[in-house]
């Protein structure tokens, strides 16, 4: 027996244990909160710190989030939504009319958005689903009622129009910088905090995934017909998944909102918004736990890297960005949390095709 | 704190709660009742953008219809066909009509390498894989031509005046437009309808699996579909450059409203189409003349939502391509 496979024994044994999800879980967290100092290390001369700045690596967290929140009812259920700007540009509206308005803390503010957004989700997905939409027809409700946020915010001077929102300063509501007016005057803390953020999503996906309502879930994604057959009520359970996904994409906006301090219609609910907040999860492996996360740590780096190289030819970026889209739909269709399984399925098959040979 | 917010642009619909949204029907109704001469001009120009708006849609409806796919490049490809009709008049020297079956070439070619690049290696996989691999094209494209002809609008030059018809005033570029769009409709129908080619993409249309089983050669139809379907953007976009400004930018309104004809229309229906351009053409012009800032879009999306939900198969839903 190789050293390899006494490792891969080795790993196996661990993760029978039923501790071995909270191992890899602290792990894995431990890692992403340690990344802003790893970021900083000087390795032969080089630091990662010269590509990939602080800003970048909170926007990625902003998007592992909202995948994982997106993931939560399209990676489970199997509807898939193109509209969750939606949810995102309700959490962010509600956080700072509330806190521009009446001075509401916007911790506050977000949990309002966070529930009006899940019952904006609730009435999508109580229409969607009783008509019974799928597929594309689902994917262009869902685009729809996002497209129609976006014109009505426009068109309405209370929600100030094309303008949006600017948001004030902390001493104007009668707080002081910190966690509580949940403003900050450096990036760092506000990066624990989305990590924070993630860090609940995770954990609540992770119990949904782990319950009777993730079977449930599941088997509506495999085959709806056939859980309903057996007793699922799926029409219920689509609902809950949109309320879960609907809520957390919302404080997502809410974070987005307080970090970049400004929002207008054509941010928050951009049509582009639908595609950043979903592909994460599709590029990482839609379904599982780790794939949002994963997704989010190769698209978004690319995206904002790309950006940031070519700043000197308007559009490059997006080229690049575009071409790296195709490449990863048509070379990994099922995410890359299937590259380790695919490469051990090509190791075992050059493996044994050395063993016929000899 | 109504201070902090920062003021750039003036503020559609000030103010008037919901009486801002009554009033603009209760004057078309007036109108209606006193038979305003406005509301014959509102539906020439309604019928001109509706006819446009309807060709627009023809090749996203087969691309659809046939292969299942939503493509979302297929309002960069109206945009490629616009700068095609450009370049044509402007750089070479030729007339805009010469420069439109020049971009239905040209988009036709650009069509099959996308399709043989992106579509066809994942066209059994997920749905949106298909959706998120035409959005990348559309990036791709959208930039290129964002950096070879810069972010400014272009317009073809071309004064070609109007006609007055019983008091109702009729842009000939509009007019142009409307007639290349009723012609390449017609001939779209009878090239589905009368050669082996058109029936072919209808039967696979109709069923994939059975097309195959009667020895069709379907990823050959799903190349030459996609091809047409990037044709007809580009007859679109060319009939568009006619008469109206554009920008690498310019897709995306007439991709979203695309998909609502298409989806109103009814999924692959050339009548739908049409009949859907139509509507949503109307609404835009009589929205845009009763209804402050872009809120006619809002109702838009309230019919395509609307659809969706009572009857997703569309106006003219079955019927096949």
């Amino acid at each position: 027996m190789s050293t390899l496979d006494s490792v891969r024994e080795g790993y196996q044994t661990f993760d029978d244990q039923r501790f071995a999800p909270v191992v890899k879980g602290a792990a894995l967290f431990g890692l992403l909160a340690a990344l802003p100092y790893i970021i900083e290390i000087d390795i032969a001369g080089m630091e990662l710190a010269a590509t990939l700045s602080l800003k970048v690596l909170i926007l990625t967290i902003i998007y592992a989030y909202t995948a994982q929140a997106w993931n939560i009812m399209s990676g489970y259920t199997g509807q898939f939504s193109f509209g969750h700007a939606a949810f995102f540009g309700i959490g962010a509206y509600a956080t700072q009319l509330l806190l521009v308005d009446i001075g509401l803390n916007p911790w506050l503010g977000m949990l309002i958005g966070g529930v009006i957004a899940g019952l904006y989700g609730l009435v999508i997905g109580a229409l969607s689903f009783r008509f019974n939409l799928k597929g594309h027809y689902f994917a262009l409700a869902t685009l729809a009622f996002a497209e129609l946020l976006r014109f009505v915010v426009t068109n309405m001077s209370e929600l100030n129009g094309a303008n949006g929102y600017f948001k004030p300063f902390p001493r104007d509501y009668g707080a002081e910088y910190g966690l509580a007016a949940f403003q900050f005057q450096t990036d760092l803390p506000y990066y624990y905090v989305i990590l924070g953020f993630l860090f609940v999503v995770t954990l609540v996906s992770w119990a949904i995934k782990n319950s009777w309502v993730g079977l449930y879930f599941f088997a509506i994604r495999e085959d709806e017909r056939a859980a309903a057959s057996v007793g699922v009520p799926s029409f219920r359970y689509k609902l809950i998944g949109i309320a879960v996904s609907a809520f957390f994409t919302a404080l997502g906006g809410a974070y987005w909102s307080m970090y970049f301090n400004t929002i207008r219609p054509d941010t928050v609910f951009a049509l582009f918004k639908n595609v950043e907040i979903l592909l994460p999860a599709v590029v990482g492996g839609p379904g599982t736990l780790i794939g949002p996360i994963v997704g989010s740590f190769i698209v978004t780096p690319v995206s904002e890297v790309a950006r940031t190289t070519f700043s000197n030819i308007n559009g490059l970026d997006r080229i690049i960005y575009g071409a790296f889209l195709v490449a990863i739909v048509i070379y990994s269709p099922q995410g890359v949390v299937s590259w380790p399984s695919r490469a051990r399925a090509l190791w075992n098959r050059v493996r044994s095709d050395e063993e016929v040979s000899e | 704190m109504r201070h902090l917010v920062t003021s750039v642009a003036p503020l559609p619909l000030q103010g008037g709660g919901i009486d801002r949204f009554i009033e603009p029907f209760a004057q078309f109704l007036t109108d209606f009742a006193n038979m305003e001469p406005v509301l014959l001009q509102l539906l020439a120009f309604g019928l001109l953008l509706g006819g446009v708006y309807a060709l627009t849609a023809l090749g996203l409806t087969m691309i659809f219809g046939v292969m299942d796919v939503i493509n979302f490049a297929h309002g960069v490809f109206l945009v490629v066909g616009m700068y095609t009709v450009w370049l044509v008049s402007t750089a070479i020297g030729i007339s805009p009509f010469v420069g439109i079956p020049i971009a239905a070439a040209v988009l036709f070619v650009l069509g099959v390498g996308v399709h043989i690049l992106t579509v066809e290696p994942i066209i059994e996989a997920p749905q949106q894989n298909q959706l998120i691999a035409t959005l990348g094209v559309l990036l791709i494209i959208q930039s290129a031509i964002e950096i070879i002809f810069t972010p400014d609008p272009q317009q073809v030059d071309l004064s070609l005046g109007s006609l007055q018809v019983g008091g109702v005033f009729i842009p000939l570029g509009q007019f142009y437009a409307l007639l290349i769009a009723l012609g390449t409709m017609l001939g779209v129908r009878a090239f589905l309808n009368q050669t082996d080619l058109g029936r072919k993409i209808r039967g696979t249309a109709d069923n994939r699996d059975g097309a195959r089983y009667v020895g069709i050669n379907v990823p050959q139809i799903n190349y030459l579909t996609f091809g047409i379907g990037a044709a007809l953007a580009g007859v679109a976009g060319g009939s568009i450059a006619l008469f109206q400004r554009f920008d690498p930018f310019t897709g995306e309104t007439y991709l979203i409203n695309a998909f609502v004809i298409v989806i109103l229309g009814g999924l692959g229906s050339f009548p739908g189409a049409f009949v859907g351009g139509l509507i949503v053409g109307m609404i835009q012009v009589f929205g845009g003349y009763y209804l402050p800032g872009t809120t006619s879009q809002i109702l838009i999306f309230l019919l395509f939502i609307l659809t969706l939900l009572v009857k997703p198969e569309g106006l003219f839903g079955g019927a096949n391509a």
